[in-house]
This record gives C-alpha cells, structure tokens and sequence, in this order.
C-alpha cells in the first residue's frame, strides 16, 4: 500500500523552477531514499510533502488523502514526521523537556489545560522510554544546545520517531558527524526505524546503500532514476550524473 | 524537605503573612497604594503571559486593560443592580472576546510587526473612548459609584472603605496569579513556550502554532481586563489615560524592570514601579526622569531584571555571609 504518492508536483521560487514534475511513490514499510547533487531539489521536495512550501502545480497525496496545501501541523497530525538536515531542537529546552514536547502531542495533550503537565504519568513513561530508547539517560536533564553536536543529531532523530508516526522523513540525518558517529548514527536509525516506512535525504552513499531499499535519483529537479540499490549503482546515468563524480 | 525547599516554605509564609496583616502596619494612604500595586501587578502578570512567555510583545495591551475597565464602569453606571462579581465577570468577558479578536489579527505576525498592530488597535479604542462622548464621556471619562458587596456569611460588605477594597483585589489578584501560574504548568501551557522557543519545529511536531497563541492572548486579554475592572474599582473613575500609549508603556516597564525572565518579576517590576514612582513623585514632578534612567541601567546592566538580585544562590551567599 502506497503510504506518499507525490502526483506530478512543480515548484519554482520566482521563476526559478526547482522541481520539474516529480511523481513518486512510498510504500508501507519501505525505506526510501533521495540523493542527487547540491541543488537538485531534495530538500523542496520535503519541504513540499511536510506543507512548509506549497506546490506550484501538482499533489501530494498521504495514505491515500490530498494533502496538498495543508497546513504543516495538520500534516503533521495525520502522522508524518521529519528531521532536519540543520539541528532543529528545542535549544533552551532540556533532553527531557524536548521528547516530551513530541509526546504532548503524540497524546493530543497539546490543548490540555485542565491538568498539570508534570502529574501525567503516561506523558512522563512514554517520554523516559524514548529517552532510553536513544540512550539519552545520561544527558536527560541536560540542555540541548549543551549537548556535543553527535548528541543533537540524536535528540534530532528523538523528536522525529518519538510520536510513532506512520512515515518518517529524515533530512540528511549524517550531515555534519565523523565516520565514527555516521556509523553509530546509521546503527541507531536501523534499531529505531526498524518495521517503520522511512523517508530519507542523504549524501553519503555508504548511509544510502547500508540503509535504503530503494533510491530516487534526482537531478536538476527531475526524477532521473528510481530503483534497487544496485539497479541504481549499475544505472549508465545515474553514474555519468552523481556517483561518477566521486 | 531539603534546605532550600525549607527556605522557600518560609519565604512564602513570612510574605504572605505580611501582605495579610499589611492595611494594620501603615497609614491608610499606603494602603490606598498598595491597592495600586495589586492592580498593576495583575496587569503585569498579563503582559508577561504574553511578552516573557509566548515572545509575543503587545505593544498595546493597555486595550485590553481599557475595556476591562471602561465595561465595569458602563455597567455600574446603566445596570447598578447587576451584582459586583457579575459586573467583573461580565467585564472580563468583554475583555476576553477583544482579544480574541485582536489576537486573531496580532497573532499571525511577528515581532515588530506583530507588536505594532497591537498598537494600531489599542490606538483605534482610545479613539473610540476619546470622541463617543455620550457613551464613554470623552477625555472627561465616566465616574462610578461602586455598589456593597453582599457575602454569605460577613453580610453587606461595603466597598467604599478601603480596608474592603484591599481584601477584595488582593483575592482576585491572587486568584489570577495562581490560575496564570497553573495554566503554564498545564500541557497548554507547555505548547505555549515550546511555540515561544521555535515555533516552527513545534508546528513540524503537530502543533498548532496559531490557535496556541490566540489562545494564549486571549487568556492574557483577560487578565488585562480583570486589573482594568479593579482599577476602576480602586479609582471609581475611568478617563481615556486607561486605553492610552502611556498604560501600554507602563506596563511593559514595569515587566522588564521587574525581568520578565521570572514568573514573579513582573510582580517585583510593579510593585517596584509604583512605590518608587509615588515616592519621586513627592519630591519632584519630573519623576520620569528618574523612572528613565532607572530602566536604562536595568536594560544594560541587569539583564533579567530585579528579580534576578534575588536568585536563590546569592541569597543563600548572603545567608551564609550573615550566619558568619
């Protein structure tokens, strides 16, 4: 079953066509990734799904559900999750207070004000076993723009997985770590995403082999190739494009 | 119960206790301006909800003040039957409603923007009051008689004498400062902030960066609107000086001389306002000098206010220093 299908969707940013009639779809329990150069789009294409930026022509649809032109918080809602490529955390908030910020709304506690926040002990169980989930136990009550850059990446993940969402996106979830850490990171994306439909930009082709079932290549806006990892790896053009510049 | 939580229990008693039996330690004058400072401390608290804690600044809060004020004078002077807690509730109403609606504009802009729209509205309503003479008495304003209040078990409570009126506001200040305090302990109140913090990622989280925020404003707007019908109360008097620029501005001094990083700053920053501004005021008329320069050494040099002088690890430096 087809959990994203991105039916023919342009953008352009005053005049500057960024995306080109992208059409694709992700299906339940996949991993999916997106590569291409700098500038082929990638990040549009999410920020398009999430609702951040609307089409210039074009739909996206979730399970099945025109999402085209929602707001990002009711996209959202229907159970759509991303990261970013730049930590985006709560900065001055703490490990803590960051999972439960997701598990407020997981729980649609987010308009709540009837009981008090710190006496739920479902919101406070579910928060702490996320932490422990993503190994943050030592850092719990640690600021998060205290925490090494490794660390945000994590927390970063954290808030993505943490509602349970039906697709996650993940938005270059390496960018910036050393082999070491991209190693760990990847081990800590397969744990938690394991069962889960996954949605993923990344540069690193070793993130993208180790981890995707299929790929999308895409160039200048345009779909170039959609495939296998080694469909993609054996694509003349694909070669020729991206991976024979490396 | 651990030392500081020990201090802390002491602390508040010995406060509280002192603001009970305040009306029978000082002349009558001073409780008349400790009345004052009840009022601006809720409107402060007001203000913060929005400035400190959704980084909403409302430039012009002093609307919301207005019409909590100017609906409990209308309604003493053409319904004097309504009973007293009817009128405060239906005032606060009123001012609930307006900032729904002002908020529904406000809310959707940022910072300066945001903060002079407010201002464009607070501006419109001090135009309303000013020149509707027949209805707000123009720059003449509206004078009140206030009516008894009829309580259970004390009987007719007269709110002419100010010991009453002391008793009163201080229960419906405590009251909103409490509910103010527990709604940002609530899930509610916890979106607010985590919105304040990066309203975008919370968006990307599921929530709803723009209903939050109207809510937020709305509730503030009623808190405004409370101190405004006790400000009539207190003044038996309502006159265009309740919706202008200089009680938007009071206001936003007060917080930030007070540290709007604190929930009790505003509180200082009020109480602090006005005893200094009645005591300056007694000896020259140009106290707003003074008041100007004090703000400009609070913004450079004391960031987070007052209320920072006090913060729990100089105190006990200060304990342990006396202990010696």
């Amino acid at each position: 079953m087809s959990i994203l299908r991105v039916d023919n969707v342009f953008k352009d940013f005053s005049g500057i066509e960024v995306l080109s009639g992208i059409t694709m779809e992700i299906f339940e329990g996949e991993r999916h990734a997106i590569i291409g150069p700098n500038g082929a789009g990638k990040t549009t294409l999410f920020n398009i799904v999430t609702g951040l930026y609307k089409p210039s022509r074009g739909k996206i649809y979730f399970l099945d559900k025109d999402i085209t032109g929602r707001s990002v918080h009711k996209i959202a809602r229907l159970g759509l999750s991303r990261s970013f490529q730049i930590i985006n955390v709560f900065p001055k908030m703490t490990v803590y207070e960051n999972v439960r910020n997701a598990i407020v709304s997981k729980f649609h506690h987010r308009f709540n004000w009837i009981t008090l926040l710190n006496q739920d002990k479902e919101i406070e169980r579910e928060s702490n076993r996320v932490i422990n989930v993503f190994a943050m136990e030592d850092v719990r009550d640690a600021l998060a723009f205290e925490l090494s850059y490794g660390r945000q990446r994590h927390l970063e993940l954290a808030l993505a997985i943490a509602r349970d969402p039906l697709l996650i996106m993940l938005d270059e979830p390496t960018a910036g770590l050393n082999s070491e850490e991209t190693r760990d990171a990847v081990q800590l994306i397969k744990e938690v995403t394991g069962g889960k439909t996954l949605f993923m930009v990344e540069h690193d082709m070793d993130v993208v082999f180790n981890l995707a079932d299929r790929i999308t290549v895409l160039k200048d806006g345009m779909i170039l190739a959609i495939g296998t990892p080694n469909e993609i790896r054996e694509n003349e053009e694909v070669r020729k494009a991206y991976l024979g510049r490396r | 119960m651990s030392r500081p939580q020990t201090y802390r229990l002491v602390w508040t008693v010995a406060v509280a206790a002192l603001i009970l039996i305040y009306p029978f330690l000082v002349a009558e004058i001073k409780v008349h301006l400790a009345v004052e400072v009840l009022v601006y401390v809720l409107f402060a608290i007001s203000f913060n909800l929005l400035f400190g804690y959704s980084g909403i600044l409302p430039f012009g809060h002093a609307a919301l003040f207005g019409i909590g004020a100017y609906g409990t004078a209308l309604i003493l002077n053409h319904f004097p039957k309504i009973p007293l807690p009817l009128t405060l509730l239906l005032a606060i109403s009123f001012s609930f409603i307006a900032a729904a609606l002002i908020g529904f504009f406000c809310v959707r802009l940022k910072g300066a923007y945001s903060a002079l729209l407010s201002l464009a509205f607070q501006m419109f309503i001090y135009a309303v009051a000013l020149k509707w003479r027949s209805m707000t008495g123009g720059d003449d304003g509206i004078g009140v008689t206030l009516p008894d209040l009829h309580l259970p078990v004390l009987g007719i409570v007269s709110m002419k004498n100010i010991y009453n009126l002391y008793y009163l506001t201080l229960i419906i200040v405590a009251i909103g400062i409490l509910a103010c305090y527990v709604f940002l302990k609530t899930p509610l109140g916890n979106s607010v902030i985590c919105i304040r913090e990066k309203d975008m990622r919370a968006a990307f989280l599921g929530y709803d960066v723009f209903l939050t925020r109207l809510a937020v404003f709305s509730v503030s707007g009623l808190l405004a609107g409370l101190a405004g019908a006790l400000f009539v109360l207190f003044q038996k008097f309502v006159a265009t000086s309740c919706v202008g620029l200089d009680m938007s501005l009071t206001v936003a001094l007060m917080t930030v001389i007070g540290g709007s990083g604190n929930f009790f700053g505003p509180v200082l920053g009020a109480t602090f306002y006005v005893v200094f501004q009645s005591w300056v005021s007694s000896l020259t008329k140009h106290w707003w000098i003074f008041m100007g320069m004090l703000f400009i050494v609070i913004v450079l040099y004391l960031e987070g206010g007052l209320i920072s002088l006090f913060k729990s690890e100089k105190i006990r430096l200060w304990v342990s220093r006396l202990g010696k």
